[in-house]
């Protein structure tokens, strides 16, 4: 019995310590962010910043699996146990969204002085966007443009600093860059069974007038035909289509691809890989004059609705938001806004890159935004599989998935 | 109460509770998520939705939905091949093997031990080290059938819709090979030797002992192989998504790959429970015609 009552008295004597400075905290709002992003990365990083104010906000951070991050949101938010503010990938945004899932910002933003909608790209901005309200800030971007191999240019006799503007010019230089005999493709590019192919095709059939929901468009049917083409002709390896693009370019890097299509998230492994001269140039187009499209990839912030602290949620995303000219200089990632010039790295190929990337972003489209958009993606890979392993025409696969996504729009 | 109690003290009520402890566990734990899983393939299933138990039901629309798709009688067709392909090259590889090591030559245990390093190797490590030796372009498969004179080009194995399933197969073939060879290799173990010695001083040739003393003694062990092959095989998804991810264009999707890409990728939950109950009914049938074909077993 003595042990007992020392211990209920320890018990006490320990609550009544920790009670004050429990009750000193509690003026501090918690806010919890989940993303992605590793210790190198911005989250984990401005959030330490943050904390450092002391504004009287604590923000406590988790990090999620990339492959998660839908999953665990949603099972979170369906149990009750939701974060305040997570990041998600821009073509799921639309799927949260449209379930009341995510706070609509729309008047928290107009009244920002942070934040402006007028200071994004078109395309990030698109994708917080549903039925004209703004349900999340974009985080960060990217896109795809034209890698290629000046060395290899020049050994075959093509001029470096004229890469192939239009698809026509596309296929011929890669027939003329294609070596069976040293291993050396024309092109490299990704058309894998996942969202990587969609990301790789869209821009295709975007810039033809088509689109997700007009896929079967007379261009979008010419796009893919000129991707059974280069398969075909095997101007680019058969195994594009079960080869994601961080492995595709590293065909590019190691020589034995002379072109590739790629992000910019490629290039600090290709400023040490290459051993060549390179370049970046944005993404052919049908015709010369034809409407430029690009693909669009990376995360946004958005705050769930099921939050109890709305207004120092958003006090946090201003703050990120406040933060984005180091995106690039600290964290290597673009931010998803047009009023911030990417300061120069010293590295005059990285650089010149980057300058085409950031005009290529201009063009960049959101894939959606739908709440159903796993569904329309598939069926476009479906597509693109069906007709590059030649198991159908490019015009009935593309028809059929039509005909798939039209089920899924109603 | 008293007679319960009394029960328990004289021994019969505890077997019964020993008996019933586990079918509880069994039942919570696998029963009831095997119940849940035919509860959402009558359910419309969507992320929002699946933290409740009450959703609409829908009778069997995502069954009908489900056989409506083009891609489900090739994909269920690919699933048959991958299973009986794998079972079949997984046993008859591993029942050599284990033929091969008991002549009990020196450091034949030593040598079947090795042969277990693909049995531990995790399921996704295996799928990337094969994606690199099917790879077209470079992979050391091709050279060595290059090498060998047996193809003049590169075989495309990913991604080649005639190659793409069997590419997987001889992953899981690889990968099965060894489980095979250790179960029946105590199979073997286990059969009387006096038997053979009898069958030898009768003139039996080495075929005719095989075939009248190590088949029939095995029969129980080669079932239980086969069953089991049979719930591994359609258990495998890492080699799916380490090597072709079902592609292209579903030429190497099965079942199981679909089951998961529906309900994780698509977050269509509804349809992907629907293929895991047609699965278990699959399994259902098997070990059915497994525990009948063993029934009239005699053990010594």
């Amino acid at each position: 019995m003595g042990i007992r009552r020392r211990a209920m008295l320890g018990v006490i004597a320990l609550a009544s310590i920790s009670l004050p400075a429990l009750s000193a905290h509690a003026e501090d709002v918690t806010i919890t962010v989940w993303s992605l992003d590793r210790d190198i990365q911005p989250a984990p990083n401005l959030i330490n910043d943050f904390n450092k104010l002391n504004t009287g906000i604590k923000v406590e951070y988790r990090q999620i699996q990339f492959d998660d991050v839908v999953s665990e949101a949603m099972r979170a938010y369906s149990t009750g146990q939701a974060p305040d503010i997570i990041a998600v990938d821009n073509p799921e945004h639309a799927l949260f969204s449209s379930r009341g899932a995510f706070l609509d910002l729309t008047g928290m933003i107009a009244a920002s002085s942070v934040v402006k909608p007028e200071n994004y790209f078109p395309g990030p901005l698109a994708s917080v966007t549903w039925e004209g309200k703004l349900y999340g800030i974009p985080k960060a971007t990217n896109t795809i443009a034209l890698y290629y191999n000046k060395d290899m240019f020049k050994a075959k006799g093509l001029d470096p600093e004229k890469p192939p503007q239009t698809w026509d010019e596309l296929v011929d230089a890669a027939r003329k860059l294609t070596d069976p005999a040293a291993n050396v493709y024309g092109l490299a590019f990704s058309a894998k069974a996942n969202e990587e192919g969609t990301f790789q095709f869209l821009p295709w059939a975007q810039m033809a007038g088509g689109g997700y929901d007009n896929i079967n468009a007379e261009g979008v049917v010419k796009a893919l035909d000129i991707w059974k083409t280069i398969i075909d002709e095997k101007l680019a390896s058969p195994d594009s289509l079960t080869r994601g693009q961080w492995d595709s370019t590293g065909t590019f890097n190691s020589g034995n691809a002379a072109m590739a299509i790629s992000g910019p998230w490629e290039l600090d492994r290709m400023m040490q890989e290459a051993k060549f001269d390179w370049g970046v140039a944005l993404l052919p187009v049908p015709e010369i004059g034809a409407e430029r499209s690009s693909a669009m990839g990376d995360f946004n912030w958005a705050v769930f609705s099921s939050t109890k602290h709305p207004e120092e949620a958003f006090k946090v995303l201003e703050y990120f938001a406040s933060q984005d000219e180091r995106m690039f200089k600290d964290f290597g990632q673009l931010p998803a806004r047009s009023d911030i010039a990417i300061p120069p790295t010293g590295e005059p190929l990285k650089d010149a890159a980057l300058q085409v990337f950031l005009e290529q972003l201009k063009y960049a489209k959101p894939r959606g935004p739908h709440p159903q958009w796993p569904k329309i993606s598939k069926a476009i890979q479906d597509a693109i599989q069906a007709a590059l392993t030649g198991q159908m025409s490019s015009k009935d696969a593309l028809d059929q998935a039509a005909e798939k996504i039209k089920g899924v729009l109603g | 109460m008293k007679k319960i109690l009394s029960s328990v003290k004289d021994g019969t009520g505890f077997d019964i509770g020993l008996v019933l402890l586990p079918l509880v566990f069994l039942f919570v734990m696998s029963g009831l998520p095997l119940v849940y899983n035919v509860v959402m393939s009558f359910q419309e299933v969507d992320m929002f939705s699946l933290g409740s138990f009450a959703r609409p039901f829908v009778g069997f629309k995502n069954y009908v939905d489900l056989f409506a798709q083009p891609e489900t009688r090739p994909i269920l067709f690919n699933t048959a091949l991958f299973v009986s392909a794998s079972i079949a090259g997984q046993f008859v590889i591993g029942f050599g093997l284990a033929l091969f090591f008991w002549m009990n030559f020196p450091g034949a245990s030593w040598l079947r031990g090795l042969f277990l390093v693909s049995w531990v190797m995790p399921g996704l490590v295996v799928g990337a080290i094969w994606n690199w030796i099917l790879s077209g372009d470079f992979g050391v498969l091709n050279f060595f059938l290059r090498e060998l004179g047996i193809i003049d080009g590169n075989i495309f194995w990913r991604s080649d819709p005639h190659y793409s399933l069997w590419a997987v197969v001889i992953a899981n073939i690889w990968l099965g090979t060894s489980f095979n060879m250790i179960l029946l290799s105590v199979g073997l173990s286990g059969i009387p030797k006096d038997l053979y010695e009898a069958a030898e001083l009768d003139g039996a040739t080495m075929l005719q002992r095989f075939f009248t003393i190590t088949l029939p003694m095995m029969r129980s062990t080669i079932g239980a192989i086969v069953a089991l092959g049979l719930i591994f095989t359609l258990q495998q998804f890492d080699l799916f998504a380490g090597i072709t991810s079902g592609g292209p264009n579903n030429s190497s999707n099965v079942t199981q790959y679909w089951a998961w890409d529906l309900s994780f990728r698509q977050y269509d939950f509804a349809k992907g429970a629907t293929i895991s109950v047609l699965m278990i009914i699959f399994v259902m049938i098997a070990s059915v015609v497994y525990v009948r074909s063993t029934r009239h077993e005699v053990r010594g």
